[in-house]
């Protein structure tokens, strides 16, 4: 049985100040354990719960190239920039609701102020709730190591269950996120257990909006599936046509058909088919209306 | 009687003061120099043969101190007891194993003990203890725990470890008069008690050799059973009791405290152990799910002729509480209504799933959830209202329980607390969400304070006056939170004419404070409360004796209050306390005072057919909520609450209240999202990221209603809350349910994946 009120593991411990410094690391221990911390939110967790052995931590919260946010077209938020932080940003909130709405779903403040965007995504839960609301808004991710850096869709970066695409000397140092289009809706949904839990289902839906038509649309859920998933079949229902009501009501259903629920503790596949329909429709209408669009 | 001053006043405790600012000290938050780390070595299996235990390779570990199994433990198995005084016979003793020997009987069963320097070096050195196991097939169902043949959990020839009966009046002739007869089985889960402190200590031997136990704890008279497992006297081991973190009933039987007493005597040196989340809701106490099948019969205007109940409970791996848990249930089976025909039969059933004991209700809550759920059916049926139905049936002053025929002399607030609550709800919500529908529910019910009379309970108390007008109290009474200690500071400040400030209270000490029996049963303010009064006002007494003789006025003109002796008729002319307090001490007269009260005595009744007195009292509520259930979700948001009890005399309105909103809280999580899966003997939900409870962003306002109808038995008419608080809840929920969407949840807890499913099933 393990024992949560502490960690019994040994491990080396640094807190490097420059990036160059944790690459340098990531680098020179990359054929080891080694585990990069943030806020330590999952991490700490999984090792004291499921025993995952570490031998070198390095800790990121002190590299101060990355714990600002840069508001230029669009946003640029560094690997060490806390959710609480996101949070308070009038730019999260007014432009980018489905995120704003997406971190303020997750647990209480005290992880608020720990936690990380960065850790959220890299964490790779299929129940991660910044995740859609990333992909709605076509997030890249900058990712260094000592040898260069890339930057990839945060679509292709999660391959499955708490596993991304990131090589071993790598680590994420900052997510971008695009200026909107300037009639986008958006809105994320989460149904938990009680109002502060890991999700029965997550969404995040985007629509574009140019007079009565959607020009472009992303559905994407979460826990329904290995890793997020975007609804395609039923987001090429909605795209390029007039919006109306039965429009809404058929890309929800077809949403709930392209998904692959599992039972687990929280919920059941069963209940997770009807619940997904439910949800896709409610936030469709309120992305169409935050677009501008009209409500019949 | 005079005005009170401070009974009835909503008085801020202090141990709130202390617990709001972090600086309330817990059982763990406590070292000692040289302190050593305890830690338990937990069953892998449910059910299994121990081939073998290899505790070498732990022993060798350096740092380690000790590691012990049961061969190590003077006394391994003694008898499960909670501070009973009197003999109550072999139906209710249940084997109580310190260590798995031979056997294990559920997963997280105790296997070994071991101390360390470190709590780092105990978890580690822990893992290098050897077990090797031979699994058994075990059995997980009660129901088939209990048919011939069954896979045997214990020792002994049968998994059913206890049965109750009542009965009254001709059932087969209820029936056959019956108009309509309803039928149908509902089932409740295992629930956590969900405490935030976990079960925790520290045991050290002090200078008198005495093993000391600074522990959280519910039962500090455990320490008998500490010290008989040691083999020692009882006076040499003393309980150091704590404000506790929350009990609920988990703190109830012994925790932590003989794991704590034995690595210290073995080591000589004190120890802490503090059990993890996991270890708390993986091998302590749960409570009894019930299976419970009910035939009701009525005439068509509603009346009930006719009730039959049979539950079945599962014990889990170990007796521990559970016979008296099913006992209370039976006596609670028919709730409070009038029934002329009864036949109630109860199992409680050995499996090897996690043991069951106290919680919280303590086999209340159960046949709550079932009877009421079946009144509203009836009511339903029949097109009765829901306050109606309960109006022609209820139980009033003067009349008997149906189960036991007990009879209530004393008020019984029915149909008061139910016209109440029904009616603070006032009309029903209106909401535009077309998806959205919304109900009301209506659950009665009644639960005991004060513990079964056969057990012969007693509770004392001392009370000390100092000679500058302070006061000193020791009680043995443990305090879980609900303010079980401030309200003995209260009655005696309120008898003797000082303020709460000038009140000093030692507490839960088994060596040096008056014992006052357990903090369970709802019962402290009823029985410590009337130990502090006698006390108090044998001292009262004496003063006034003194301040007669000084003042020349008659004992009978005299009262005490704001730190003088008043004349009655002339409030003008006092003798200040003080003055009496000097002239007493000159003459001698003694100004302490430890004094017992005694609850009512009976005998140990005919468990197979329960009659007469078997508790003190009750106390009588009400629930009424609305809820809204969402059609497409399944999700429930509960709109109101409104709890409504006869609490006899509210002592601290503030605690009450604070009792009747945790306590449609703790129910509200039991109606709608708590469950401790445990799935053929492995529990799934080991953690609060599986197991859910409600939140303070999840809590709805919640409105209490105090009826002080000043009938109860203890200190000026109180009667007991805590309990009876949470039992009620569910079913007014559940109705509540029914009443939206017409659906009927048979099965706690109500989630939005069970209402879906059965909404659609009702369609299809
Ligand atoms: C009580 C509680 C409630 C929670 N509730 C929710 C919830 O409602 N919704 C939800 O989605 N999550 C929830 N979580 C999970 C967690 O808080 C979030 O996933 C959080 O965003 C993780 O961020 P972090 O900074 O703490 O990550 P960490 O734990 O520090 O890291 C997570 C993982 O990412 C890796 N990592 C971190 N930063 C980088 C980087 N820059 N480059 C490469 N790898 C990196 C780490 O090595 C680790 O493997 C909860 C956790 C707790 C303890």
């Amino acid at each position: 049985m393990h024992n949560t009120r502490f960690l019994t593991q040994e491990f080396e411990y640094f807190v490097p100040h420059t990036l160059s410094e944790a690459l340098d690391l990531l680098f020179t221990y990359q054929d080891k354990r080694t585990k990069i911390l943030a806020g330590g939110t999952d991490l700490l967790v999984k090792m004291k719960t499921l025993g995952i052995g570490v031998d070198y931590l390095i800790n990121i919260n002190e590299i101060s190239e990355i714990k600002n946010v840069e508001l230029d077209k669009g946003l640029k938020i560094g690997a060490a920039v806390k959710l609480s932080q996101l949070e308070k940003m009038k730019a999260v909130k007014e432009e980018y609701p489905a995120l704003y709405e997406g971190i303020t779903s997750m647990a209480a403040i005290a992880i608020r102020n720990m936690a990380t965007l960065v850790g959220n995504i890299c964490n790779a839960s299929p129940a991660g709730d910044t995740i859609p609301p990333l992909v709605v808004y076509g997030a890249k991710l900058r990712i260094v190591s000592k040898k260069g850096e890339r930057v990839i869709p945060l679509e292709d970066f999660i391959s499955g269950v708490g596993e991304t695409i990131l090589k071993r000397d790598e680590l994420v140092s900052q997510v971008i996120i695009p200026e909107p289009y300037k009639d986008l809706g958006s809105a994320f949904c989460k149904k938990g257990r009680v109002k502060a839990d890991i999700a029965k289902i997550n969404l995040a839906v985007g629509i574009e909006r140019d007079g009565d038509i959607c020009r472009d649309c992303r559905i994407v859920l979460g826990s329904v599936f290995s890793k997020t998933l975007r609804a395609y079949k039923s987001e090429e229902i909605l795209r390029g046509k007039v919006i109306k009501d039965d429009l809404i009501i058929s890309a929800a259903k077809r949403a709930a058909e392209e998904i692959k629920p599992i039972d687990d503790v929280r919920s059941t596949a069963e209940y997770r088919n009807e619940l997904a329909r439910v949800m896709v429709e409610d936030t469709l209408h309120i992305a169409w209306e935050r677009a501008g669009g009209k409500r019949w | 009687m005079s005005q009170l001053k401070i009974i009835g006043k909503p008085i801020s405790r202090d141990d709130a003061w202390a617990k709001a600012k972090g600086e309330l000290k817990y059982a763990d938050d406590f070292s000692l120099p040289g302190m050593l780390y305890g830690k338990v070595l937990h069953s892998k299996y449910p059910a299994a043969k121990i081939i073998s235990i290899n505790t070498e390779k732990a022993k060798q570990f350096s740092g380690v101190r000790a590691v012990l199994t049961a061969g190590d433990v003077p006394h391994n198995e003694t008898v499960t007891r909670f501070g009973q005084s009197s003999e109550v016979g072999k139906g209710f003793e249940g084997l109580y194993r310190v260590l798995a020997d031979k056997k294990v009987r559920f997963m997280g069963e105790a296997i070994a003990l071991l101390a360390a320097d470190t709590e780092e070096i105990a978890e580690e050195a822990i893992n290098l203890i050897e077990v090797e196991y031979e699994p058994l097939p075990g059995v997980f169902d009660p129901v088939e725990a209990m048919q011939p043949g069954a896979y045997l959990v214990g020792e002994v020839d049968s998994n059913i470890i206890a049965q109750f009966g009542c009965a009254q009046g001709d059932i087969e002739r209820g029936f056959k008069e019956a108009d309509i007869i309803i039928e149908d089985t509902y089932k409740v889960p295992f629930v956590d008690h969900a405490y935030l402190e976990t079960e925790s200590g520290i045991a050290w031997i002090d200078e008198n050799s005495v093993i000391n136990i600074r522990v959280g704890s519910q039962v500090i008279e455990h320490f008998r059973d500490v010290a008989d497992v040691l083999g020692l006297p009882h006076n040499r081991v003393r309980y150091r009791g704590t404000m506790m973190g929350g009990g609920f009933g988990g703190k109830e039987d012994i925790t932590v405290e003989t794991y704590l007493a034995l690595l210290t005597w073995k080591t000589k040196k004190p120890v802490r152990l503090v059990y993890s989340r996991e270890e708390s809701i993986l091998c302590h106490s749960k409570r009894h799910p019930f299976i419970m099948h009910y035939k009701v019969g009525a005439k068509k205007d509603g009346k009930l002729v006719a009730l039959e109940a049979e539950l079945i409970s599962d014990a889990g791996a170990y007796p521990y509480l559970s016979p008296w848990v099913n006992l209370y249930a039976t006596v609670n089976a028919a709730g409070p209504y009038c029934i002329p025909h009864i036949k109630v039969n109860t199992y409680c059933v050995l499996t090897n799933n996690t043991f069951t004991s106290a919680n919280r209700g303590f086999g209340a809550p159960q046949p709550n959830m079932a009877y009421e759920s079946i009144m509203d059916e009836l009511a339903h049926q029949l097109s009765i209202n829901p306050l109606e139905i309960r109006r022609i049936n209820c139980l009033t002053t003067g009349k008997a329980l149906s189960t036991t025929g007990q009879t209530f002399k004393t008020y019984v607030a029915l149909p008061e607390v139910a016209e109440k609550a029904w009616e603070a709800l006032g009309n029903p919500t209106r909401i535009k969400d077309k998806y959205k529908k919304v109900g009301q529910g209506l659950a009665i019910g009644l639960m005991s304070y004060g513990r079964m009379t056969f057990l012969h309970d007693s509770s004392r108390c001392y009370v000390r006056l100092e000679s500058d007008g302070s006061i000193l109290i020791r009680s043995g009474i443990p305090d879980l939170g609900g303010g079980q200690v401030s309200i003995l500071c209260q009655i005696v400040a309120e008898e003797l004419g000082v303020p709460m400030s000038k009140i000093n209270i030692y507490y839960s000490d088994t060596a040096l404070t008056p014992l006052a029996g357990t903090t369970t049963a709802t019962r402290q303010t009823y029985m410590s409360g009337n130990a502090a009064l006698k006390a108090a006002r044998e001292i009262k007494k004496r003063l006034i004796y003194k301040a007669a003789q000084m003042m020349n006025v008659h004992t009978d003109n005299l009262d005490i209050g704001e730190e003088k002796i008043i004349v009655k008729y002339k409030p003008s002319q006092y003798l200040p306390l003080i003055e009496a307090i000097k002239a007493c001490n000159a003459d001698g007269i003694e100004l302490f005072c430890e004094a017992q009260f005694n609850g009512p005595f009976t005998m140990t009744p005919d468990l197979s057919n329960i009659r007469g007195m078997i508790f003190p009292d009750f106390t009588f509520g009400a629930q009424a909520v609305e809820i809204a259930v969402d059609i497409e979700t399944g999700e429930v948001e509960v709109l109101k609450l409104v709890t409504c009890y006869d609490v006899g005399k509210a002592i601290n309105p503030l605690s009450v209240e604070g009792q009747m909103e945790g306590g449609s809280i703790y129910g509200l999580g039991y109606a709608l999202m708590e469950e401790v899966i445990i799935k053929d003997g492995v529990t799934l939900t080991p953690s609060f990221s599986e197991y859910i409870i409600p939140t303070s962003a999840d809590v709805p306002e919640a409105k209490a209603i105090l009826v002080e109808s000043g009938g109860g038995l203890g200190p000026y008419g109180a009667k007991g809350i805590g309990e009876p608080a949470c039992s009620i809840i569910a079913p007014a929920i559940l109705n509540a349910i029914y009443n939206a969407v017409g659906v009927r949840i048979k099965s706690l807890p109500a989630t939005p994946e069970k209402i879906i499913r059965t909404l659609k099933g009702q369609f299809n």
